[in-house]
């Protein structure tokens, strides 16, 4: 089988792109599957997750993924970030310090993840220079984004991550995409709510809306990504199922994609420049907690 | 014998990165076994750097469903916590009694949110 792909940025036009390619296979099993990367002038770097989440999908279906005619400026960041290592490329040098290395999960791994953040993000130094408070509360929101597929995806083919950092533009592109039931399902199983697939994205974003069951309660992860990136001037979109959902400049807008996505894609940029203290104006007494 | 319990939650977690839900069940194991035998606790959060809703909800959170609002006011003391850390804690908690308290406020704050989106996007 042989697919081509265009190119992906990220935005809607790039998760577009992905699930139309992961529609072509049509499901398939034991096939052998070209991808022709010939027109693909452009791969903003986090999309590595989802589009490494979709070829994994594929070889969990016995699919043989080759990804051929990579154009030379793709080449690089896709082999500086380590995605490439996954397709019989060797991983390059990344000169300039502004990749956070494409890496895939297991639910329990969340250890795991949180020394590759520390490892690849905040103890590198050439990261960007952005204060403590914002520091504090991106390195939060990822967690945050990681916890979230861990405690909702229910996946068993794991979680990937990958991000990318542009100097010159004080921006800072992050990406977690998990291969599990996505939103809408996951809502219908346990809450008996029948949703569009951005209804119920919208719906997860919404503080006290919660899947969980039990003895833990939740419902408060996407509500904080969503409150700090509101603050922090960047943007977040989420990808699940057939839903695509974006907030920018505390203004929401959703889509619905042509083909479903096999499980959740959260993936934020941030503003590196900004300099709130993020320290809040009404001190709360730990006396008042409880 | 001491009636009341320091707990650090650095050393239960032995990590300053208190971000996974599996290390907040640790913690509130604790909690919920001296709360049970009606001690007082009091927990640090010193050299703690990073915390998730995620890892709150489990060892904080999850002690609204076996404990009263009053066992827990009078028992549990949180110190060691960072402005902002405090602010997240109280969402936790406050969430957690609405989570436990009314689960028919929850269904009904749901179908709300659901109609206001509508009109919203």
């Amino acid at each position: 089988m042989n697919l081509s792909l265009s190119e992906i940025r990220h935005d809607q036009a790039g998760f577009e792109a992905l699930v139309c390619l992961l529609a072509q296979t049509k499901g398939g099993f034991f096939d052998d599957i070209d991808i022709n990367m010939s027109a693909t002038a452009w791969f903003d770097a986090d999309m590595c997750a989802a589009f490494g989440a979709i070829l994994y999908r594929l070889g969990e279906n016995l699919n043989t993924v080759k990804l051929k005619s990579i154009p030379p400026n793709v080449e690089g960041i896709l082999s500086k970030n380590g995605f490439l290592s996954h397709y019989g490329r060797e991983k390059i040098p990344d000169r300039w310090g502004t990749t956070i290395p494409y890496k895939r999960f297991d639910v329990k791994d969340d250890r795991y993840f949180a020394g590759y953040i520390e490892t690849e993000f905040i103890h590198r130094r050439e990261m960007p220079d952005m204060s403590s408070g914002l520091l504090k509360k991106f390195r939060e929101s990822i967690f945050e984004i990681f916890s979230n597929a861990v405690l909702h995806s229910r996946t068993t083919q794991g979680i990937f991550s990958c991000g990318q950092f542009f100097p010159k533009r004080n921006r800072l592109d992050f990406s977690v995409a998990d291969l599990g039931v996505g939103i809408r399902q996951n809502i219908q199983d346990n809450i008996g709510l029948i949703l569009t697939s951005e209804e119920a994205i919208a719906w997860a974003t919404q503080e006290r809306n919660t899947t969980k069951k039990g003895p833990i309660p939740g419902g408060l992860g996407l509500k904080l990504l969503r409150e700090f990136i509101d603050l922090n001037g960047g943007y977040i979109q989420i990808v699940s199922d057939s839903g695509y959902w974006r907030r920018a400049k505390g203004q929401t807008s959703t889509a619905l994609l042509s083909h479903p996505f096999p499980g959740t894609v959260v993936s934020i940029e941030i503003n590196t420049a900004d300099t709130q203290s993020y320290v809040l104006s009404s001190e709360l007494s730990e006396a008042d907690i409880f | 014998m001491s009636n009341n319990l320091e707990v650090s939650i650095f050393e239960i977690v032995g990590s300053p990165l208190c971000v996974a839900s599996g290390d907040g069940q640790k913690v509130y194991d604790r909690l919920a076994a001296a709360l049970k035998e009606g001690r007082r606790v009091i927990v640090s959060f010193y050299n703690v750097t990073t915390l998730t809703s995620a890892f709150l909800n489990a060892a904080i959170g999850q002690l609204y469903g076996t404990f009263s609002e009053e066992q827990i006011r009078t028992l549990l003391k949180v110190q060691d916590m960072q402005a902002d850390d405090l602010a997240l804690l109280k969402r936790v908690v406050d969430t957690a009694k609405l989570y436990f308290k009314d689960p028919q406020t929850f269904k009904r704050v749901l179908r709300e949110t659901i109609e206001g989106e509508d009109s919203d996007t």
